[in-house]
């Protein structure tokens, strides 16, 4: 590993590579990517997973004061559903006018706060898988008011309109944890190939250029390899392409062997790490920016997350679990933090005792509390991460505090007994 | 103690700082133990040491200096064992300003349909295990002090205004008197924590001044005006309070009971009062309803999927004021409409400012007092909320005719 610095971008975005793995090129790097306007954010790093463009439970005011995330992903299906009665208006997130403080259309709808970086999908995260499936012009998203067909046309046009800092362009995708067999999967490289291709070609003419992370597909490189190099040979060159989005982060070691010209491009990963060790797998894989939907999950379930990075000096006896379920009744009268010295802004004003009252309750404020503390959790671990890589021997220092992770945690998260709050 | 404006007693001081020399409306300043606070006042609750998802400190910044918590809900979960090894209600939630806790004995009559009254105290089966409970005056205030609340009420026999029973109301008026002697004498900290005595007395007048006579003699702190909240015709609401009010000291705090429709404050506090409660602002945020001066608006309603402005025009809560100024979230109505029923944030909002309107309503009333012009903020509120002046509430014309404001004169 060499400490290098190596510059991508354009006006919108840079990504500067701090620290570049060297040799092979598919190992955890540092770095920084950043957007004209938005709060720079290191990596490896991730950024938050909204519903319906709101972070569960936590209002925008409190995502500026309590959650420290740089970036929120957001899925155009939350936005476009047609109520029975309204079919045929416009989604009115596309006719919301920008305002000073929220300059995209998205962050305004949303009002998230100007120096959050914005991802933007077709689809949730995890998506619901559709039984209609995808046609050759178009995606099937799941909307609050059920299935419909999603243009690439109109979804280009929902990019253009609503000015992510981050569109990933639509991909052909089951979203089922079936493997797709060769055909399907060789249709599913074709279709996005071909996707691309128009996307790119609608936008070379276009005033509103729209930073795009083309989609790696979760299929084995031999089937995607044509799609892969066009990326590189085609994209790369012109500048249109900015960065990756990784529906399998297995890829990469293929990506760095065949195709290393679209190294130096930022990668954001799109498939959901199960566990914190899922986590450090993908960045010791070189992602750089990950979406973490169990945070989501387990605050709902009632958990707060109780892990480190590096883990703690002195190896337990037994492995120490991931997170702890906050409605065991020994937290009832517990005035210590959630977790030791955490610096969250539930822990700082509040103790264990009071999420234990208000999980018990049921009431909202349990959830909003588990949401800081378990994002503040998140963004101190991947804190440690990038410290560590940043150490002089980084690569070693961190395959060696991933190993020490290992052992210190229980494999899998334990069950939440939280039920979700009623409102 | 008191002087020519100021009440003090070992935890509370009461300042009245204005008239209104039209109506009896009247400013002051409350100090409690912990902080001061601007009368007249509306007191969000917190029913379960926790305000529908807002954190203490967004209530904190709407301006909030008084909460309620309710007993019986606290006394359930998480119950006075925990209260006691956390060290009160307001180290539970970290809440920092005061806490007014009722005595818990409304709810149990409201909520358990099988509660039933005795000399002793509140007979009910308990909602964990259906054993049989009972909740005494001094039970009552054994929780309270547990919880630590800055103003305590008495336990009191609650019956509904509307009973016809003669002599049900009379032995629960004098039931009352006679359990606010029993809480005075259970109270363990009357250095720290406040007891206010509730009037009792149904709609009759006379037993009304009868149980204020009474009341007042024991010398609590600070006076609430009890058994509002059951349904009476708005009228009789009006004339009870018109009625108490009329025998209060000036130098005391009065607290309505239960009561929180804006027209309701506005009114009221022409009458004399200075406290307020109710959980309809933060419950009906949950049914995506905003309260705005000119009534309450549903956001599910389609016409504000496109509505790009502010929850209400002109309003200064985090939500709705000015997206340039500091601390603004910049929320419109389609971005409630869209999460209204869908996600909590959207709940989260409202209540946020749907909080803001109504302390804001009381902070713009006492301003009005203190430069009294009170008669005019009342006509301004109601031309407001009514396009229409033959649309105006005749109990609200009425009442405040009474304290001589002619709402419909031009
Ligand atoms: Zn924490
Ligand atoms: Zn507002």
């Amino acid at each position: 590993m060499t400490v290098d610095t190596r510059e991508f971008g354009s006006a919108a975005m840079s990504f500067e590579i701090l620290r570049a793995a060297l040799g092979d090129g598919a190992a955890a790097r540092l770095g920084r990517l950043a957007f004209a306007g938005r709060r720079p954010i290191d990596t490896p790093n991730f950024i938050g997973i909204t519903s319906r463009g709101a972070i569960p439970h936590i209002t925008p005011d409190n995502v500026a004061r309590h959650l420290n995330v740089g970036g929120a992903y957001m899925a155009l299906e939350d936005f476009i559903e047609r109520p029975q009665q309204y079919s045929t208006r416009t989604p009115p997130i596309y006719e919301i006018p920008p305002t000073a403080k929220h300059q995209t259309r998205l962050h305004s709808f949303t009002a998230m706060p100007p120096s959050v970086t914005t991802v933007l999908g077709a689809r949730r995260l995890p998506a619901v898988a559709s039984p209609m499936g995808n046609t050759k012009s178009s995606v099937s998203v799941f909307t609050s008011t059920g299935f419909q067909a999603l243009t690439t046309a109109e979804y280009l046009a929902a990019a253009q309109s609503l000015q992510p800092d981050i569109a990933v362009p639509p991909a052909d995708l089951t979203h089922s944890p079936i493997t797709p067999n060769s055909k399907r999967a060789l249709r599913m490289a074709e279709r996005t190939d071909e996707w691309l291709e128009e996307w790119f070609s609608e936008l070379q003419d276009s005033p509103t250029p729209v930073t795009t992370f083309a989609p790696v597909l979760p299929i084995p490189y031999p089937i995607q390899w044509e799609y892969l190099s066009r990326l590189a040979e085609d994209y790369l060159p012109t500048a249109q392409l900015a960065g990756l989005a990784l529906y399998d982060p297995d890829l990469l070691p293929d990506l760095a062997s065949f195709v290393p010209a679209l190294l130096p491009l930022p990668r954001l990963s799109l498939s959901p790490p199960s566990t914190p060790h899922h986590i450090l797998n993908q960045i010791a894989l070189g992602i750089d920016l990950l979406t973490i939907p169990f945070i989501n999950t387990v605050s709902d379930a009632g958990l707060a997350l109780a892990f480190t990075f590096p883990p703690p000096t002195t190896p337990p006896n037994n492995p120490l679990p991931l997170a702890l379920d906050l409605t065991a009744p020994r937290f009832a009268t517990s005035l210590a933090p959630l977790t030791p010295h955490c610096p969250c802004g539930a822990c700082t004003t509040h103790h264990a005792a009071y999420i234990h009252h208000l999980l018990a309750a049921r009431e909202m404020l349990g959830w909003t509390l588990l949401q800081a503390h378990n994002h503040g959790v998140m963004a101190a671990f991947f804190a440690g991460v990038r410290a560590t890589l940043a150490q002089q021997d980084g690569a070693a220092a961190f395959a060696r505090a991933r190993g020490e992770f290992a052992r210190a945690y229980e494999a899998g998260f334990p069950l939440g007994m939280g039920e979700r709050p009623c409102f | 103690m008191a002087s020519n404006s100021t009440f003090t007693s070992p935890a509370l001081a009461f300042e009245l700082v204005a008239k209104c020399s039209t109506t009896r409306a009247r400013a002051s300043i409350l100090t409690l133990p912990h902080g001061t606070v601007n009368l007249p006042i509306f007191m969000p609750v917190a029913t379960q040491a926790s305000l529908k998802g807002l954190t203490p400190q967004q209530l904190e910044d709407t301006g909030c200096k008084l909460c309620l918590n309710n007993t019986y809900h606290l006394g359930l979960k998480p119950g006075q064992e925990v209260l006691d090894a956390v060290g009160g209600a307001h180290k539970l939630q970290g809440w920092s300003r005061n806490l007014l806790t009722d005595s818990g004995g409304f709810q149990m009559v409201s909520l358990l349909k099988l509660a039933n009254i005795t000399e002793e105290g509140v007979r009910f089966l308990s909602p964990h295990d259906g054993s049989p409970m009972l909740l005494t005056p001094e039970h009552s205030m054994s929780l309270q002090n547990s919880i630590g609340s800055d103003i305590m009420m008495q336990l009191d026999d609650v019956l509904v205004t509307t009973s016809p029973d003669k002599a049900r109301m009379r032995e629960a008026m004098e039931r009352s008197v006679r359990w606010l002697d029993r809480c005075i004498a259970a109270h363990k900290n009357p250095d720290r924590q406040n007891l206010f005595c509730i009037i009792q007395g149904g709609l009759d007048l006379e037993m009304r001044r009868e149980c204020c006579r009474e009341m007042l003699a024991r010398e609590t702190p600070g006076i609430a005006i009890g058994g509002l909240s059951g349904g009476e015709a708005k009228d009789d609401f009006c004339k009870v309070v018109a009625c108490c009010t009329e025998l209060l000291p000036d130098l005391k705090p009065r607290y309505v009971m239960g009561i929180g429709y804006p027209e309701d404050l506005v009114v009221s506090t022409a009458l004399g009062a200075d406290m307020f409660d109710c959980v309809w602002p933060t419950r009906t945020a949950r049914f995506g309803n905003a309260i705005t001066k000119h009534g309450v608006l549903n956001m599910k309603k389609e016409v504000y999927a496109a509505d790009f402005g502010p929850i209400e025009d002109g309003c200064g809560c985090p939500c709705c004021r000015p997206v340039d100024e500091e601390g603004s979230i910049g929320i419109t109505r389609a971005f409630v409409h869209h999460n209204a029923a869908k996600e909590t944030v959207a709940a989260h909002m409202l209540t946020l400012h749907n909080v803001w309107y109504q302390l804001n309503l009381m902070r713009e009333a006492r301003e009005a007092i203190i430069a009294d012009r009170y008669p005019v903020f009342v006509r301004e509120f109601f031309g407001n909320l009514y396009a229409d002046p033959s649309n105006y509430p005749s109990w609200a014309v009425d009442a405040l005719k009474g304290v001589g404001v002619d709402l419909l004169e031009t």
